[in-house]
């Protein structure tokens, strides 16, 4: 099967941020194309892969439009702008509207995008069929599992067309089983439509390597054994052109453990 | 029934049986440390039932309690409005420090207060709903700004990378989010306003109440009739946070999910 790079969806160009005076990251770049397998809708999957406290969170928020970056553009499909709300974001903690249903929960997300209370309703029992979420629909979010929450954060957050979604930490402190349904969940999302993004960041080395087609590894420099502030992409990792994309059992091939292995050896110097 | 010894450890969940148990204990002790006291200028329980009676079908009890009922009633109609808009305010910074000014003013007394409210109102029963409502919105400014303020910020957050607009925001995280807490301060500060009544019926002791009542049979040291009338403020006291906690109950059929039963 070819597969070829297209359009740019995403273009992250030398952000720049500071916090109360100390450099968290500096010149941030990377782009997100997309990719094209013939006779395949095939989304994007982009990992941030690093180590915790590096500012993978931070630049999130940019590309969310809800930080401002000091310098430094996220430009979407065709160099338009990305304000908030055009891009989806699952909050690492799964913030949900406690004092509503996961129906009403949903429902909310698509009259705020201007859908009716029909399309809406519509649009919500499709995504909790879906999501597998149909039993939970006159939950409220205190009796949910977090796994549940989970799928309702990003079911919310799809409830609108949407082809940009950034899911902050989605395999943090998961099971393995419950890891395996959330990863297949991430690449569910993104090959819904061949121009759908999901950029996750995580420092689970594994788990982003076996759902990405993309991995861009942050960190910092060091000098003289001191850390440099100021986190950067240190390393990108194509997975389509190692072979290790959109295969099932990856992770048992030797060149996937390999690559596992070299990337945690790195890991600590970042 | 779950073994009586568990209810002597902490942190202990009892079942029904065993609650109910434990607390006819109590309601018999209670009766039992009142009923052989040593001061007899203490009325007893059936001093105290007669004099409930005498007041009530006599002294013309029932319409004071109306008149009290309605001026709580008024006043906290008022709290709640002003309170609400003044906390909901404090997402705006233009008004932070006129709301936090507001609140710190709960440190004063009503005394020196009487005579300015007096000019204002005229007297009379605007006079007390007036200080009423001072001294019950003051206290629920403090809580409910708390509450504003310490809204996390990824709530907010999550509302705008939905796209929803300020407006929408504060409607679904500020007001609809915090009704449950709302409604849990408003039922503080109805019970604080309770206890309020018979200061706020002495100042102004014209239209009556059960606070007035209270002062004057004090003033005569007819201490059956005192026992009587706080007995009746202490039982509608509690009927009126029984019903405030019906209430919470169906405004928010969420807000008792996320609490912990210990």
């Amino acid at each position: 099967m070819s597969a070829s790079d297209g359009e740019v969806l995403l273009d992250v160009s030398k952000v720049r941020l500071t916090l109360g005076g100390h450099l968290v990251l500096e010149n941030i770049s990377f782009q997100v194309h997309d990719r094209i397998r013939t006779g395949e809708i095939t989304g994007q999957v982009i990992a941030l892969l690093g180590p915790s406290g590096v500012g993978k969170t931070r630049l999130l928020r940019i590309i969310a439009g809800l930080d401002a970056a000091d310098s430094g553009t996220v430009r979407g499909q065709k160099g338009a702008a990305l304000p908030a709300g055009t891009v989806g974001y699952v909050f690492q903690d799964y913030p949900l509207l406690h004092h509503r249903t996961v129906k009403a929960n949903l429902e909310l997300a698509g009259t705020i995008a201007g859908m009716s209370k029909g399309e809406s309703a519509a649009r919500a029992k499709l995504l909790m069929e879906t999501f597998n979420l149909s039993d939970r629909a006159s939950f409220y979010p205190a009796f949910l599992s977090g796994g549940q929450r989970q799928r309702v954060a990003i079911a919310q957050q799809i409830m609108r067309p949407r082809q940009l979604v950034l899911m902050d930490e989605p395999f943090s402190g998961l099971d393995p089983a419950a890891l395996g349904h959330v990863m297949k969940l991430v690449q569910e999302v993104a090959h819904l439509d061949e121009l759908n993004t999901v950029v996750l960041v995580t420092h689970d080395i594994r788990a982003a390597l076996a759902v990405s087609d993309t991995v861009h590894m942050l960190g910092r420099f060091r000098k003289d054994g001191k850390i440099v502030p100021g986190a950067c992409v240190r390393e990108t990792y194509d997975m389509v052109d190692r072979g290790l994309a959109w295969r099932t059992g990856v992770q048992e091939l030797p060149e996937f453990v390999a690559l596992e292995h070299e990337i945690a050896s790195k890991f600590h110097d970042l | 029934m779950a073994k009586l010894s568990e209810a002597f450890l902490p942190n202990r969940t009892l079942d029904r049986k065993t609650t109910g148990f434990i607390v006819v204990f109590w309601v018999v002790a209670t009766f039992a440390v009142w009923l052989t006291m040593p001061f007899k200028t203490l009325p007893m329980p059936g001093d105290i039932w007669r004099a409930l009676g005498a007041l009530w079908w006599e002294r013309g009890m029932g319409p004071q309690l109306f008149t009290t009922l309605r001026l709580i009633a008024h006043a906290t109609a008022l709290t709640v409005a002003l309170s609400l808009l003044l906390s909901y305010l404090t997402v705006i910074p233009f008004f932070r420090p006129l709301v936090e000014g507001l609140s710190k003013l709960r440190f004063l007394g009503f005394t020196g207060l009487v005579f300015p409210f007096t000019l204002v109102t005229g007297g009379g029963y605007a006079l007390k709903v007036a200080l009423l409502t001072f001294g019950m919105a003051t206290f629920f400014v403090t809580s409910m700004a708390q509450i504003v303020v310490e809204i996390p910020r990824v709530q907010f957050d999550h509302m705008r990378v939905l796209g929803a607009g300020e407006v929408r925001i504060l409607w679904e995280v500020v007001v609809r989010g915090t009704l449950d807490r709302a409604l849990d301060v408003l039922r503080q500060n109805v019970a604080m306003g309770w206890a309020m009544i018979t200061t706020v019926e002495g100042i102004s002791r014209a239209e009556g109440g059960i606070g007035a009542l209270l002062l004057d049979e004090n003033r005569h040291f007819l201490l059956a009739e005192v026992y009587a009338i706080l007995f009746v403020i202490l039982v509608l006291g509690l009927a009126l946070d029984y019903a405030m906690g019906v209430l919470t109950n169906l405004l928010c059929p969420h807000a008792h999910l996320g609490r912990v039963t210990r």
